[in-house]
C-alpha cells in the first residue's frame, strides 16, 4: 500500500482549491452563519479515502489557507483540522464501514470538534466570540457530506487517483 | 502497519511545533513579514477569483443598460457634482478660517489628509470577524493602520497590506476600538466593537456625564492611529442603572459598513484620486 505510486494528485489540489474558491463566495449577512464547510469537507473526503496520501501536513495546509482567507490566526485553523485528520487517520477503516447517515453524524462531529478546537486557541492568543452559532456550519455540512462524498468517489475513480 | 503508525507520530509532532510557533509568531514577528504580505496577495487572488461570477454579471447588466438610462444618469451625476464642488468652495474658506483660529489657540492645524479609492473585493466568510478585502496594496502607496472612510464616516482601518491587496478591520470587529468624542461637548471615550454591525458599545462613560441619545461620536484624535474629526457613530441607548459607576451607551455606526463597493483609504502616500480641501 505504502509502496503504491501517486496518480493523479493534482485531482486532490484541484477539488481542495475550488472548494476553498467555494467557501469565498458571498452569502447574505444570515445566511453566513450557515454556510457548509466545503474546504474541510472535501479534505476529510480525501483523508478517508487516501489516508496514506493526504494526512496532517495536507490538513494543516489547508487549515491555514481557510484561517488566512477568514482573517483570523492561520495557526488555529491549521490546528483544528488537523486534530480532525488525526481522528480520521487513526479510525478511517471503521468510518468507511459507516452508512451514509453515521458518517454525516461523524462528519458533524469532527467539524464541531474542529470548530470548538480552534476557538479555544483564537481566545488563546486573543479574543474569541461567545456566540454558539459558529457551530451551525458543522450541521449544514452534514447534510453536505453526501453530496461531497459522491461527487469525489466519481472524480476519483474516473481519474485513478491513488 | 506499525511502521506507520509511527510515522504519523513524527509528521504530527512536526505539525504541531510549526503551528505551535505560528500561533505566537504569526501576527506580530517582524521576520514574517514577507511572508504575510505575500499572503495576503495570495488570499486577495483568490478573492478575485471567486467574485468573477459575479463581477462578470454586474459587466453584463452594465454593457445593456439603455442609452437613456446612461444619460438620465450622467445627468443626475452633474447635478451632483455641482453641488458638492460648491460645498467644497465654501469648505475650503471655512478650513482656512478655522486654522487661523486654531492658529490664535497656539496649537498645530489639521492635517489635509488625501484619501484614494479602493474596491471591495470580498468580505471574509467567517460571520464572527469583520474584515474586508481591498485591491489597493503596497503599490498603491497602502500601509497598515491607515483609516478607511465610507461616505458617512469611518469604516475601519488597514491590518494588513500585500503588494496589491490588504485587509482592512470594521470598526465594529469583536477586536477593534476606536477612540472618540462626543462632538457636542469634547467628552473623551472609547467605542468597542461587539462582533454586530450594527453597534458600537462606547466604554468607561461615567453614570454622571453628559452624554445623550443622539449625540455625534467623532474621533478624538488620541492613541495617533485616527486622524482627528471623522464622524463614527450616533449614540442610540443611554442606560443608567442604579448603583453601577458607568453608565451603558451604545451607538449606531454611520458608515454603512455592509453596503457598496467602494471605500476611501485616508492618507496614504500615492494617492490616484487627490482630494485636497486645504487650497
Amino acid at each position: 500500500m505504502i509502496a503504491q505510486p501517486a496518480n493523479g494528485r493534482w485531482v486532490i489540489w484541484l477539488t481542495l482549491l475550488g472548494a476553498v474558491v467555494l467557501h469565498l463566495v458571498p452569502l447574505s449577512e444570515n445566511l453566513r452563519w450557515w454556510r457548509p464547510d466545503f474546504p474541510l469537507l472535501v479534505l476529510f473526503y480525501w483523508v478517508l479515502a487516501l489516508p496514506y496520501r493526504i494526512g496532517v501536513f495536507s490538513a494543516a495546509l489547508v487549515g491555514a489557507v481557510v484561517g488566512l482567507l477568514e482573517g483570523g490566526p492561520p495557526s488555529a485553523v491549521a490546528l483544528g483540522a488537523v486534530a480532525a485528520t488525526v481522528i480520521i487517520l487513526i479510525t478511517y477503516q471503521r468510518l468507511r464501514l459507516f452508512t451514509p447517515l453515521q458518517q454525516s453524524i461523524m462528519m458533524a462531529l469532527l467539524l464541531a470538534f474542529a470548530y470548538v478546537l480552534e476557538r479555544w486557541l483564537e481566545g488563546f492568543v486573543g479574543v474569541a466570540q461567545s456566540d454558539i452559532r459558529f457551530l451551525f456550519p458543522a450541521v449544514t455540512s452534514a447534510f453536505c457530506w453526501p453530496l461531497v462524498r459522491g461527487l469525489l468517489r466519481g472524480l476519483r475513480r474516473y481519474y485513478e487517483v491513488t | 502497519m506499525f511502521l506507520k503508525q509511527n510515522h504519523l507520530g513524527y509528521r504530527l509532532f512536526a505539525v504541531l511545533v510549526l503551528c505551535s510557533v505560528g500561533l505566537f509568531w504569526w501576527r506580530d514577528h517582524a521576520a514574517l513579514g514577507g511572508v504575510r504580505a505575500f499572503a495576503t496577495d495570495v488570499t486577495g487572488s483568490l478573492y478575485q477569483i471567486a467574485g468573477t461570477p459575479a463581477r462578470l454579471w454586474d459587466g453584463l447588466g452594465e454593457f445593456w443598460v439603455s442609452r437613456t438610462a446612461l444619460q438620465e444618469q450622467v445627468r443626475r451625476l452633474e447635478q451632483e457634482n455641482l453641488v458638492i464642488k460648491g460645498q467644497t468652495q465654501r469648505l475650503a474658506a471655512i478650513m482656512a478660517e478655522n486654522a487661523r483660529y486654531r492658529a490664535l489657540l497656539n496649537s498645530a492645524a489639521l492635517v489635509a489628509n488625501e484619501v484614494m479609492v479602493a474596491e471591495i473585493i470580498g468580505v471574509t466568510p467567517d460571520p464572527s470577524r469583520h474584515i474586508l478585502m481591498l485591491d489597493k496594496g503596497r503599490s498603491d502607496g497602502v500601509t497598515a493602520g491607515l483609516p478607511i472612510l465610507g461616505a458617512d464616516g469611518l469604516m475601519g482601518q488597514v491590518i494588513a497590506v500585500g503588494e496589491n491587496h490588504s485587509q482592512a478591520l470594521l470598526i465594529t470587529d469583536l477586536t477593534h476600538a476606536v477612540p472618540i468624542q462626543i462632538n457636542r461637548n469634547g467628552v473623551r471615550g472609547i467605542a468597542e466593537g461587539a462582533g454586530d454591525l450594527n453597534t458600537l458599545i462606547v466604554r468607561h462613560i461615567a453614570a454622571t456625564t453628559d452624554i445623550k441619545v443622539g449625540d455625534l461620536l467623532v474621533t478624538s484624535g488620541l492613541a495617533r492611529r485616527f486622524p482627528q474629526g471623522y464622524p463614527v457613530a450616533k449614540v442610540i441607548s443611554v442606560e443608567l442603572a442604579p448603583g453601577e459607576a458607568f453608565a451603558t451607551v451604545h451607538a449606531a455606526p454611520l458608515a454603512a459598513l455592509d453596503k457598496g463597493k467602494h471605500v476611501l483609504v485616508a492618507g496614504s502616500d500615492k494617492p490616484s484620486l487627490v482630494v485636497d480641501t486645504a487650497q
